[in-house]
């Protein structure tokens, strides 16, 4: 017979296929060392330019632009008022406008001073008055401690010749916390 | 002999768990990845005890180095060319569209006008060298206020955000207050970090 069976072929060719099968099920075995090297590679990448702290905000309240025809002036008692002087390293504080005793409190208790004020003075108002020696940093910290003693009405203040006279004797003061009130 | 051979012969390690355990890492990085933005000026920013987030959409960064330099920056770049048209037209500087799609790009600057082509000219890493001098705001010449009313006409929504470094002198803040002031924007954030040894 010169032709060969079907049945003949059939077995050959799975028997090719089984072969073929084999020699591809070690082919599988990949060399992954490449791919981890990418893997990190991009990690490495995306660690370093990510930003981890997001910085917080502090939100901040001002009164709009009082309008040219109308005086927005409030009146508010004297007394009611407590002037924040900010110098380098404390706060100068008083009570009134006229004749005040002036107090100094460093930056770290400038919250339970303002806490204490706020439960004493019904509808207390506080003015700040940051001295030219201040810095944001201690108008942010100012801020803060208002917005933690609660209190509702804060202003930012121009000078008063008194205020200007406190700069010069800010320097002086030798410990921030031996004339703090009890 | 025998022991030679098999030092010869390296365990195989089976990588898959690592590559996915890297991919996994890669893909939670992409997720979360903000990028971080070149600021022409090193800026340390004031401690607090604030809870808020800055928001992320809508941001004019206003910044004030610790010598008292602004910086202006917008997040968007849609309208940091908007802002760039408003500018031009009120102050009669003109730009070239190359010049306006340079600036687009630019995440914050702080130059006076005449300034400004001179830098968009520079090629990308030049620019990064490039000393800023501040945009003015003296009382005559208060070109802050034109990119702040510039950037909100661009975008109603924006807001408002004060990036000021901790030695900053309240005065160069103070005139911000009173630009944000005068352009009627009453609600606006200080961007501060949070304390470190928690509430004093």
């Amino acid at each position: 017979m010169a032709l060969p069976e079907l049945e003949d072929i059939k077995v050959e060719r799975i028997n090719e296929r089984e072969s073929d099968n084999k020699v591809k099920k070690r082919n599988l075995d990949i060399d992954m060392n490449p791919m981890v090297d990418l893997a990190f590679l991009l990690l490495t990448f995306f660690m370093l330019a990510t930003t981890f702290s997001k910085p917080q905000a502090m939100e901040l309240l001002i009164p709009a632009k009082p309008e040219e025809q109308e005086e927005q002036e409030m009146a508010v008692k004297e007394s009611k008022t407590i002037s924040l002087d900010l110098s380098k390293d404390k706060v100068i504080w008083y009570q009134g406008i006229t004749d005040p005793d002036t107090h100094v409190v460093s930056y770290q208790k400038l919250e339970s001073i303002l806490t204490r004020l706020n439960g004493e003075i019904d509808e207390m108002v506080v003015l700040i008055k940051p001295l030219p020696s201040s810095t944001f940093g201690h108008l942010v910290d100012v801020f803060d401690a208002l917005n933690y003693s609660e209190v509702g009405r804060y202003a930012m203040s121009e000078l008063s010749e008194f205020d200007e006279s406190l700069e010069s004797s800010a320097g002086e003061a030798t410990e921030p916390e031996s004339t703090v009130a009890p | 002999m025998p022991k030679l051979r098999t030092i010869k012969k390296l365990p195989k390690l089976d990588m898959n768990p690592m590559v996915d355990m890297a991919f996994l890492l890669v893909c939670f990085f992409m997720m979360t990845t903000t990028f971080k933005e070149d600021m022409p000026a090193e800026i340390s920013i004031p401690f607090s005890k604030a809870q808020l987030k800055v928001p992320s959409k809508n941001l004019c960064t206003i910044t004030i180095d610790k010598d008292g330099k602004m910086y202006v920056g917008l997040d968007n770049k849609f309208d940091r060319k908007q802002m760039l048209g408003y500018v031009s037209r009120t102050a009669g500087v003109n730009f070239t569209a190359d010049q306006a799609a340079r600036f687009s790009l630019l995440s914050s600057f702080g130059l006076p006008l005449e300034e400004l082509p001179a830098l968009l000219d520079l090629e990308k890493l030049d620019r990064r060298a490039f000393e800023q001098t501040g945009i003015p705001v003296d009382k005559d010449e208060n070109e802050l206020r034109y990119w702040l009313m510039g950037a909100r006409l661009a975008n109603p929504q924006l807001r408002f955000a004060i990036n000021g470094d901790a030695n900053a002198q309240v005065a160069e803040v103070k005139r911000v207050f009173d630009i944000l002031q005068d352009l009627n924007i009453t609600r606006f954030n200080l961007i501060t970090d949070t304390e470190k040894d928690g509430p004093s």
